[in-house]
């Protein structure tokens, strides 16, 4: 019995690892030289080489492009918890006159597709002179940031007994105070892991970027990766190393804090 | 109302202002904004801005590229979606009788989600790569033209989109399953229930509030989705993976038509909430039923 | 030792003070340009030696040279997005001809009629000139020129004692004919530019003009005779289905053709003239076996003629120095700017005609005389501002026919209806 779910266990791994396997690939075409690429004959590279890392580190904007991405994700993340924190609070707790409306409005604006409001909010930036700036990115995407924040923090907020929150009042705090004291020390690790859902939907955010930025310097990673150049031929192994260093904070974030991620995910998700 | 509640009132206006001030100026002013434009001519490039009332809808109406984008992406959604919960709840249901190295499991299940969708993008047309693809390779030296041939193109797109999201549809169902207590299956196996019926009458059935979530985000998700499509084929061969939103894309910023484009986003804008208005329908009516 | 008179100290120090004023006024505090092109390639980079050569006799301006991406599209897009904001990030650019009048009419480019003149621009194509004004003013100086050619296999046609075919038909003839006798089954009839990007556009647009129409009336109808235009697009796909051109060349841009011709596996190639040198280097494999011809026409439609393509330069309206930009741009589309271009061997034909019959340059390249000739009778693709929505809307409707997605004839009335549609209503 324990032989077979040995069996079993070992087949499952073997089968998510086929399932990882094309980013895998991507690993293996990243050493791999230019001589080799286009004759795909060996499982793992003849001669393997950093020549594609060392090509992205120094002669690409990818180092730049980095830049830009960690800080316009971490901006976002910073200003959707500053914003989406006491909205969260104030859905769970506090008489908001008009909430259901308010509710329906948030939940509303997590399905506007992108491409609705990208046509206004280009015309915004470019009236506000904000196009290759971090400010209009962080904008654009706490637009979509920030929905999604509040309604994950509410359902967390909500799961915090009342009776804390009393018991503060009681103390003579204020709501705002109960809120600092008491929930944010309580919630934090739904608000750790909500925070990290926003930089990685942040991080990993395309369309926005790629409008309203212009010129290299201000490029966020998945724009620079999209228009990486290629000169005759495609540089299959730099945007292979490119590639794998654009995947690594978001892998960091979701395989490394599996637990956390789990949890944010689905605590929003289950508290309908 | 005492102190207190007025306190609270204020509080809870002062509390949710802030938020709310940005998502209206950022997600809701745009929103009605796009509606006027797309009554417009806007070249702004020429400073063009003219009212023309319904005349991009009326094209659009009977226009072949719109339904063709349509259809693209109604095929897209749904392939996806169908193909993405079944694989997801298969590796869910492996996930739960997994008892060795399951974080490894778990990770390994969550690698693909990860990454960037951009990053999908350029891995799948590596694989995809007609002569030197590990796809081809594997497949025995054949040279398909995944992202060149009309009646591939789709397909390799709808593959690509399944590998990037089927593991959020597992982990829904699998954190859902975590929590389903063991007694449950003790009894079902001391009752004498083989493993299909168990599946069918107590696994399936406890999964399907959230089986009904996933299906619910990753269809809004699917009618949205932009980056792959346009990173990876850009919408060709000859509009084959041409989704509304590439559609609208192109229209808006290759020649700055912000009027037309306008509409073809504002159509894509009503098919997301026309979709999500019917499923919130249909699960409010089975929480209603459960 | 007598000292100087006071008034001979105070007229000194005048003439000192107003020297060093002077200067200072002519430096004006350094001045940078930034000049925006796209990469050159080539053995050597004449680009940068020139602007050298331009800071050292305009001294006090130092050029930066900043590089576009490679494609096309996304250097129109950088353009665009740029142009359109408030802070000028560069001085001088490199655009396409087909951009010109969109820019020009979108008020992103400086007049350029103050400084030069239509004398000055007499030696260059008539077909760059045209492109290079709009409205009656002049915005970019030409810099480099384009023309679509026919490339053949010299060696081939004279071993079955062919000349280059003046038609399609011809054509097509010839390359079977030769296929069936060499009996090689890598060797390809004729290679093009089938891919939905601008360049398709060009090949389409001869094989219009091989017919007998155009994608414009003169007077601005849209595709105006609707039955040959879907005859012409046809037989680009019976190019295809008969084999004469592989199935690859959909997905065919100028690399993918050149590369394939320059290996020698095809008979015919639609092109640019940059190919040329590329075939005549030392390691190419049809080195001296490569002739030049111009586009075929049709029987029983009109004489082959290419399309002109090719590179202005233009100075950015909202320059802070537009005394010095211009004078780069009127440096390097001189008659020693062009000239250095061509001797550096990196195959950017001069739109200056004179250069073609230059002893040194003939001896460099000695085809320049034959895309002379060509391009003297080329014509430009439609010069208006809405050129791009244009080309943007024609391209998927082209390749949508090619690739069997439409018909030619639906995918052409699917064109026409986009195009009044978007132009209409302008």
């Amino acid at each position: 019995m324990k032989a077979r779910a040995r069996v079993w266990d070992v087949a499952v791994l073997l089968l998510l690892a086929v399932w990882a396997g094309p980013f895998f690939w991507q690993v293996r075409t990243s050493f791999t030289p230019d001589a080799e690429l286009l004759a795909t004959q060996r499982v793992l590279p003849a001669s393997p080489t950093t020549i594609h890392y060392r090509a992205v580190a120094e002669r690409s904007v990818m180092p730049r492009a980095l830049g830009n991405s960690l800080a316009v994700a971490a901006l976002t993340t910073l200003v959707a918890l500053a914003l989406g924190l006491p909205a969260a609070y104030a859905i769970a707790r506090l008489p908001v006159p008009g909430k259901a409306l308010l509710l329906l409005v948030i939940v509303a604006s997590t399905a506007f597709p992108q491409i609705a409001t990208v046509s206004p909010l280009y015309l915004l930036m470019r009236g506000l002179g904000l196009r290759d700036t971090w400010t209009a990115l962080v904008l654009a995407n706490t637009s979509f940031a920030l929905p999604l924040l509040i309604w994950l923090l509410a359902g967390f907020i909500r799961e915090v007994p009342i009776e804390l929150e009393e018991a503060a009042f009681l103390d003579g705090a204020g709501r705002l105070g109960v809120l600092a004291r008491v929930i944010v020390p309580l919630v934090a690790p739904g608000v750790a892991s909500a925070a990290l859902l926003t930089f990685l939907a942040s991080w990993n955010e395309f369309l926005f970027a790629y409008t309203f930025t212009a010129t290299e310097a201000s490029r966020t990673v998945p724009v620079a990766l999209a228009l990486f150049p290629g000169v005759f031929e495609v540089p299959w192994g730099d945007i292979a190393a490119a590639s794998i260093l654009a995947s690594l904070p978001p892998i960091i974030i979701v395989v490394g804090l599996q637990r956390w991620l789990v949890q944010g995910l689905t605590a929003g998700a289950l508290k309908d | 109302m005492t102190a207190r509640q007025r306190a609270d009132r204020r509080a809870g206006l002062a509390f949710v202002a802030p938020a709310v001030l940005v998502l209206a100026g950022l997600s809701l002013y745009p929103g009605l904004w796009v509606l006027w434009l797309s009554l417009q001519q806007r070249i702004p490039i020429f400073g063009i801005a003219r009212f023309v009332g319904i005349d991009h809808y009326a094209f659009l109406a009977s226009d072949p590229r719109m339904w063709n984008a349509v259809r693209v992406t109604l095929v897209f959604t749904v392939a996806s979606v169908a193909l993405e919960l079944v694989l997801g709840l298969t590796a869910a249901l492996a996930l739960q009788r997994q008892r060795l190295g399951r974080r490894i499991a778990v990770a390994l299940l969550l690698l693909a989600w990860a990454l960037p969708s951009v990053v999908t993008a350029k891995l799948f047309e590596w694989l995809y790569h007609p002569s030197a693809g590990l796809v081809n390779v594997l497949l025995g030296g054949r040279t398909l033209n995944w992202l060149g041939d009309p009646g591939l193109a789709l397909a390799g797109l709808i593959a690509a989109d399944v590998w990037r999201t089927m593991p959020f549809v597992a982990l829904l169902c699998y954190a859902r399953l975590l929590t389903i207590p063991g007694e449950v299956y003790e009894a079902a196996r001391v009752d004498g229930a083989g493993r299909l019926a168990t599946l069918t009458s107590i696994t399936l059935p406890l999964l399907r509030p959230v089986l009904l979530i996933a299906l619910l985000f990753r269809t809004l998700d699917a009618l949205r989705a932009f980056d792959l499509m346009f990173v990876l084929t850009g919408g060709g061969p000859a509009g084959t993976t041409e989704t509304l939103t590439v559609y609208a894309y192109r229209s808006l910023f290759q020649t700055l038509q912000l009027g037309f484009g306008s509409a073809i986003g504002v159509v894509s804008f009503m098919l997301v909430m026309l979709v999500a208005a019917a499923y919130l329908g249909v699960l409010r009516r089975a929480g209603a039923t459960a | 030792m007598r000292l100087p008179s006071i008034p001979a100290v105070l007229v000194l120090l005048a003439l000192l003070l107003l020297s060093g004023c002077a200067e200072r006024r002519e430096a004006g505090g350094p001045v940078t340009l930034v000049f925006k092109h796209a990469k050159i390639f080539g053995p050597t980079d004449p680009i940068a030696g020139l602007l050298r050569e331009f800071e050292a006799s305009h001294p006090g301006v130092t050029v930066r040279s900043e590089e576009l991406t490679w494609t096309s599209d996304e250097q129109h897009q950088f353009y665009v997005i740029n142009l359109e904001g408030a802070t000028p990030t560069f001085d001088v650019l490199m655009l396409d001809v087909i951009w010109v009048p969109e820019f020009a009419q979108a008020g992103w480019l400086l007049d350029l009629s103050p400084w030069v003149t239509r004398e000055e621009l007499a030696p260059h194509f008539p077909a760059a000139v045209a492109a290079a004004t709009w409205g009656d003013r002049v915005w970019g100086v030409p810099w480099n020129m384009n023309v679509g050619v026919l490339y053949y296999r010299a060696d081939l046609l004279a071993k079955y004692g062919l000349t280059p075919p003046r038609t399609w038909e011809a054509l097509v003839e010839q390359a079977e004919l030769i296929r069936a006798r060499e009996r090689d089954p890598k060797l390809d009839g004729v290679l093009w530019q089938g891919k939905q990007y601008e360049g398709l556009v060009c090949n389409v647009v001869e094989q219009f003009w091989a017919s007998g129409t155009a994608l414009f009336s003169d007077d601005g109808r849209v595709l105006p005779d609707l039955e040959r235009a879907a005859a012409a697009l046809a037989f680009m796909r019976g190019l295809i289905d008969r084999g004469v051109s592989p199935g690859w060349v959909t997905a065919g841009d100028e690399e993918l053709t050149r590369r394939a011709f320059g290996d020698g596996r095809a008979v015919f190639l639609r092109s640019w003239p940059y190919a040329m040198d590329l075939f005549e280097q030392a390691d190419s494999p049809v080195r001296g076996r490569v002739g030049i011809a111009a586009v075929p026409g049709h029987v029983g439609g009109a004489a082959g003629v290419g399309t002109t393509g090719g590179f202005h330069l233009a100075v950015n309206r909202r320059t802070r120095h537009a005394e010095a930009a211009v004078a780069l741009v009127r440096f390097l589309g001189s008659e020693r700017g062009q000239r250095a271009l061509t001797a550096a061997g990196v195959a950017l034909y001069p739109t200056r005609t004179a250069l073609y019959q230059d002893p040194a340059a003939v001896q460099a390249h000695p085809y320049m005389p034959r895309f002379h000739d060509l391009a003297l009778v080329a014509r430009p693709r439609p010069v208006t501002p809405y050129y791009l929505m244009i080309s943007t809307t024609v391209q998927p409707e082209f390749s949508a026919a090619l690739v069997r997605v439409k018909t030619p004839r639906v995918a052409l009335e699917h064109a026409q209806r986009r195009l009044e549609h978007l132009l209409a209503v302008r």
